[in-house]
């Protein structure tokens, strides 16, 4: 490892701490302004968890995960998929369908479910790259519309196959039968989702695809610098489609967890605004398969551990929105700094490199 | 090394004096001891490699940045300059080489937008515009639009906002870079007009020529310090130049012809619409026709704007709306993508090198890869090679004395010509049959220079054809086999430099020599 | 990188005011626990109460089952109370873990207040069989032995809502606004339209649905109430039945500027809307979670845990009618005629439109 790698690491993990420390203190602040209790939120949020909730934050997290790799996707062409909410959830619901039809046995059945969803989230997401593509749309504005759209169809399409059980004013969809969901892995005394494993494999192939690859080094440039991608050869429409289309087919795994791991249905109360939270982790993880992990991670405590605060400490856990939406303030202003900082510091190396070359060869002519 | 007292002007009195000036940055230093007296009246200019303090040092006498040592004296007054409004209240006043003007306003508005508390915004205000305009003989028209302006009169509206802010003292960072040769006769007028005013224009340039005309003394800057003050009496060019380096230089005039009878490019008809056709735009492209052949280095001409870019980036297959033939070894180009134009054998020499040249946030070596995504050392079945472009890219910096710690530095980090050289680097690797080369060594060092112009030549004689566009007609004439003129989309006239002066060039450009 | 900046803040900023909307409940979360102290406590009852989205003091739903819990605590049946109310959207594992806190906190029993808990209840339960737990509009958990389902018919209070529209229209023209359009909020449409058909087969109906699973925020936007009534009233309705929970505020303020009336549900709406548009809620179709929750607890402090499904139906007043007003006082002998008509089974109320 170089020095120059080892400084952008110590340089990264300085500004998240930098980040945390100072979101902290602003909580603080805040709960103070409320006259909360400050001592005893921090005193529960900060507590060890238990096994069973370091169950729940990692099966949260898993979530989170995959919906932040989707908009770490875009993040990294400057594209702005505000869309994977709208995505997963279509997706979600197809392989909701598609499973629990179960024209195929066992695990193929889940396979093809998977494969479904991933298709039917890059189709979703597509069309919003086809309309930056071709009419030159901005793809904030279209996948917010594109999200709208999701919430009604999927809404008007549940109604068309849900089952309900007798009793419940729950609908949903037809239950996915027991040999095609995915198992869960033990941990402790409780399980995490099996299908952890293919958020860690999505979490693999987004680096190897994004710095081992000439399509994922065309994608970076592009994000980078379009005059530049344009100037290198780089098709940039054809790339906006692309990044979209794979950016859509990775929420298109979001919810899949959940569904395959623990509901085994799409019904109404569906976990939703999984997409938004992955924004706020993406830009917290710096669009890094790593950071993204720690960000989801960190999301995911905080959401569990906020859980109990109304009844144990009587303060709301909106309180935890509040931390979550400052620590996405004060990571991207850290970051910012601390990227300048690095930009100086590299500078000036550089010019030092320039003047030790210089006196090493002394030419003086006088005039 | 001794700073020799400037032998004449001596009597007249010193406005600026700077003594032991010092900036170090941590590992290195900016400035070291520089010592420069500019006197009331004259024209001081201060040259100096890309890199060598000058842009350092105008930060601190304007303030941006403060001195590690050393004194400023301002009309024999110490001062202590901690922002830019320090500067402008001690009566120093810079024009930047990026103008920092509103299209969108009027001349009048641009001068008072900031400085509103002087005059107000009403008669008084366009009353003391046109005094200044009037009395430094500007020739300002307070009511036009900026963006209707040409470069030259932008200019002399920087040059008034400064004035009218009170500024005695002008500085003028390498304000020619951007002007055609008649442009910059006028504005030397305009130098020597405040000069007679009894204000002081600090000068800040790297050509040569334009300095030994105008400037009174002349100051040499070379890491980080003061070289020598001279008067333009006793130099040539030659020999100053010889002072920024610090060694002999090189010329960029060609050698023997290279050029052989194979074409390898040819260009017919090619045209290209305006984005406003419908609203009655003139084309960008006007039936463009020419060839290059294999050993030639065609030189375009022109002042920035005429077709230029929109002529490169037809060539390139980056404007989809440009029609006519091109053809390259007899290979109809018109159906390929840029980057299969690129794979086959197009090298290419960005205008803008940090739009479109480089990704300024990405490392040397992915800039290395960047244009060469579809060929090796770099890539490989569609897998980037880390390794192999990291050696090549060592290779680049060794080869072309690319000034860097390594291939992993930012390419931010890297200072103009060092990126230039990186973009030649790059582009001549793969061993292109053609280069097109967008003002290769503008905002380069000389010594930057001097290895470009080699690299260029070398190249040539090994067959390389290139396309040659550039604003520095020396350069032009000194590499080019042939030069084309280009105005308002269309080639206007064909010239051989072996027989062309500069001024005759000028003239062709901006459509004077239509009737010379 | 700049324009991720720009966009984070944007972000940052929208999550700071929804939070800011949404945070004026935790003063009231245990504004409960606090009033418990006034009584002096003959039980050793401490209650967890989990809301569904919106929590306490959402004028609908939620408020409705506060106000039962309320009662029980003034009355002395239970000596503690405490409240949490779930995040819109949120993890099948925080319904869970919500439950589970109370559970370790020494609550018993539990009530959840809304369908969505009915997976997490169920699961919950099982992991603790000696604590009790209560859920609200559920019965797919009869089985468990310490689960008890509260539900009610709302149909059948709807019926009669209906049989009073059709009895006071002269348009022959009336209209249903529906919140969200799921399996719950159907049957109160359906009972609704077989209540107006009982009485003549020839009033039309409009009906509308605000929004759609899994977006509830039909029940909170009294704005898109407003708009769907209003095209009602312009249509030629002249009385409009809302199930839609806060948006029931706009469905009155449109009936008041159309001149029109309005009926409302959950709770006696003439007694609790804004007092500028009482006049236009005709009568209002009880649905008296208050009582069930209020019920369960006494039963609760008696030493008995119930368990199974209880249905509140007409028969037991679980559902019904409002008359504070007087505009149906006219025709309440109909009404009460179809009441018992339902309540001897020779009305049979359908629950699916």
């Amino acid at each position: 490892m170089t020095k120059a790698r080892l400084t952008s690491i110590g340089l990264g993990v300085a500004a998240a701490a930098l980040a945390l420390l100072a979101a902290f203190v602003i909580t603080s602040l805040v709960l103070l302004a409320a006259g909360d209790p400050v001592g005893d939120v921090w005193g529960q949020l900060l507590a060890w968890p238990e096994m069973r909730n370091w169950a729940n934050i990692i099966n949260n997290a898993s979530v989170l995960y995959l919906s932040a790799l989707a908009v770490a996707v875009g993040f990294r062409m400057n594209l702005f998929n505000i869309g994977v909410d709208g995505q997963y959830r279509v997706a979600a619901f197809t392989a909701a369908v598609v499973a629990g039809e179960a024209w195929l046995p066992g695990y193929l059945n889940t396979a093809l479910a998977i494969v479904c969803a991933m298709a039917v989230g890059a189709i979703w997401a597509g069309i919003a790259g086809l309309l930056r593509a071709a009419r030159g749309v901005s793809e904030v504005i279209s996948t917010i519309m594109l999200n709208f759209i999701a919430t009604g169809l999927v809404a008007y399409l549940l109604r068309q196959v849900s089952v309900r059980e007798e009793g419940s004013n729950e609908i949903g969809t037809r239950e996915i039968p027991e040999g095609s969901r995915i198992g869960g892995i033990p941990f402790g005394d409780y399980e995490i989702y099996g299908f952890i494993v293919i958020a860690a494999i999505a979490g693999f192939a987004f680096w190897f695809v994004l710095n081992r690859t000439r399509f994922g080094f065309d994608l970076r440039a592009t994000g980078r610098s379009t005059t530049a991608a344009v100037a290198s050869g780089i098709d940039v429409r054809r790339m906006t489609v692309a990044a979209l289309m794979i950016s859509g087919a990775i929420a298109g795994l979001v919810g899949l967890p959940i569904l395959f791991g623990d509901s085994y249905t799409y019904g109404s109360t569906f976990q939703s605004g999984l997409g938004f939270a992955g924004i706020a982790i993406a830009l917290l993880g710096r669009n890094n398969p790593i950071g993204i992990a720690f960000g989801a991670v960190l999301f995911a405590y905080l959401d569990e551990q906020s859980n109990p605060l109304q009844i144990l400490v009587g303060v709301s856990p909106d309180i935890v929105a509040i931390t979550q939406g400052v620590i996405v303030l004060t990571v991207v202003i850290s970051y910012e700094l601390v990227r300048r900082y690095g930009v100086r510091l590299e500078q000036r190396e550089v010019a030092r490199v320039l003047a030790s070359s210089r006196t090493d060869k002394p030419k003086e002519v006088s005039a | 090394m001794p700073t020799a007292a400037p032998p004449s002007a001596a009597n007249a009195e010193v406005a600026v004096r700077l003594r032991g000036i010092g900036k170090r940055f941590p590992g290195v230093i900016a400035n070291d001891d520089i010592n420069i007296d500019v006197h009331r009246g004259t024209i001081h200019a201060i040259v100096g490699e890309n890199g060598a303090g000058k842009s350092t040092l105008m930060k601190i006498l304007y303030g941006v940045q403060p001195p590690d040592s050393g004194t400023i004296e301002i009309n024999g007054e110490q001062v202590n300059l901690h922002s830019p409004a320090d500067a402008i209240k001690a009566g120093v006043g810079m024009v930047f080489q990026h103008f920092m003007l509103a299209d969108n306003l009027t001349v009048l508005e641009n001068v008072v937008l900031g400085a509103e508390r002087l005059h107000g915004i009403g008669a008084k205000a366009r009353a003391e515009v046109m005094r200044i305009s009037d009395a430094y003989g500007l020739g300002i028209q307070p009511d036009r639009l900026v963006e209707e302006l040409g470069v030259g009169a932008r200019q002399r509206v920087e040059i008034l906002k400064v004035l009218y802010r009170g500024a005695r003292i002008v500085i003028l960072d390498e304000p020619t870079a951007v002007l055609v040769p008649q442009e910059v006769d006028e504005l030397f007028g305009n130098l020597r007009g405040l000069k007679a005013e009894g204000l002081s224009v600090i000068f800040i340039s790297h050509k040569l020529d334009e300095v030994l005309s105008v400037a009174d003394e002349i100051t040499v800057i070379r890491r980080g310090t003061t070289v020598q003050t001279v008067e333009p009496e006793g130099v040539t060019a030659r020999q100053l130049a010889e002072l920024m380096v610090g060694s002999e230089l090189p010329s960029p005039s060609t050698e023997a012809s290279t050029v052989t009878d194979q074409v390898l490019l040819r260009v017919r008809d090619l045209a290209l619409p305006s984005d406003y056709a419908s609203e009655g735009g003139r084309p960008l492209l006007d039936s463009v026709s020419f060839e290059i052949h294999r050993g030639e280095v065609l030189g375009i001409a022109g002042v920035e704007g005429n077709g230029q870019a929109e002529l490169v980036e037809s060539i390139m297959g980056m404007r989809p709306a440009a029609t006519g033939l091109i053809e390259l070894a007899g290979d109809d180009l018109s159906s390929r993508s840029t980057r299969q134009r690129r794979e086959d054998g197009i090298g290419y020499i960005p205008e803008d090198r940090q739009r479109h040249g480089l990704l300024l946030d990405a490392p040397l070596w992915e800039n290395r890869i960047l244009g060469h995504q579809s060929r090796p050392p770099s890539v490989s079945h569609g897998l980037v090679d880390r390794r192999a472009a990291r050696d090549d890219t060592q290779r680049i910096i060794r080869e072309y004395d690319v000034r860097t710690p390594g291939p992993d530095v930012l390419a931010r980090a890297l200072s103009g010509g060092n990126q230039q050289k990186l973009i030649v680097g790059r582009e001549m690797s793969g061993e292109p049959s053609l280069l097109i080369a967008s003002h290769p060594t503008r905002g380069v060092d000389v010594g930057a220079q001097a290895a470009i112009w080699k690299h260029i030549k070398d190249a040539r004689r090994n067959g390389l054809a290139v396309l040659l566009i550039s604003a520095d007609l020396d350069e032009l004439i000194g590499l080019s086999d042939r030069i084309e003129v280009i105005l308002r989309g269309r080639f206007v006239g064909s010239f051989d430099p072996a027989g062309v002066t500069p001024e005759r060039l000028g003239s062709a450009m901006t459509g004077a020599g239509e009737t010379a | 990188m700049r324009r991720t900046t720009k966009f984070a803040a944007v972000l940052a900023a929208g999550i700071l005011a929804l939070t800011a909307c949404g945070s004026d409940s935790d003063g009231d979360s245990d504004a409960g626990s606090d009033d418990g102290n006034t009584a002096a406590p003959t039980s050793d009852v401490k209650v967890g109460m989990a809301y569904d989205v919106g929590g306490r003091g959402d004028q609908s739903f939620n408020d409705s089952a506060a106000a039962g819990l309320d009662q029980a605590k003034e009355e002395g049946l239970i000596a503690e109370a405490q409240e949490s109310e779930a995040e819109d959207g949120e993890a099948e594992s925080a319904r869970e873990e919500r439950l589970r806190t109370f559970a370790d906190a020494g609550y018993d029993p539990i009530i959840a207040v809304g369908f969505a808990y009915a997976a997490s209840v169920g699961k919950v339960a099982e992991e603790y069989p000696d604590i009790h737990f209560a859920i609200i509009d559920d019965s797919s958990l009869a089985d468990v032995p310490n689960v008890a389902s509260l539900v009610f018919a709302e149909e059948q209070g709807s019926f009669l809502v209906g049989a009073a529209a059709a009895l006071k229209t002269e348009s022959d023209h009336v209209g249903f606004v529906g919140g969200v359009e799921t399996p719950l909020i159907q049957k109160f449409e359906a009972g609704y339209a077989a209540g107006v058909k009982a009485v003549n087969p020839d009033v039309k109906i409009d009906v509308k649905y605000l929004t759609q699973v899994p977006d509830f925020s039909g029940f909170a936007d009294p704005a898109k109430g407003k708009t769907a009534a209003q095209g009602m009233y312009d249509n030629g309705a002249d009385i409009v039945y809302h199930a839609a929970g806060g948006s029931g505020g706009g469905v009155f303020e449109a009936a008041s500027e159309a001149g029109a009336k309005a009926i409302g549900v959950d709770s006696d709406q003439y007694n609790t809307a804004d007092p500028s548009v009482k006049d236009v809620i005709m009568t209002s179709m009880l649905k008296n979670v208050n009582v069930a929750v209020y019920e369960y607890l006494k039963q609760v402090s008696g030493g008995t845990f119930p368990s199974g499904v209880t249905t509140y139906d007409l028969a037991v007043d679980g559902v019904g009618y409002s008359t504070s007003g007087g505009f149906i006082d006219d025709i309440t002998d109909q009404l009460d005629e179809y009441k018992q008509q339902i309540i001897d089974g020779e009305i049979t109320v359908p629950d699916k439109p």
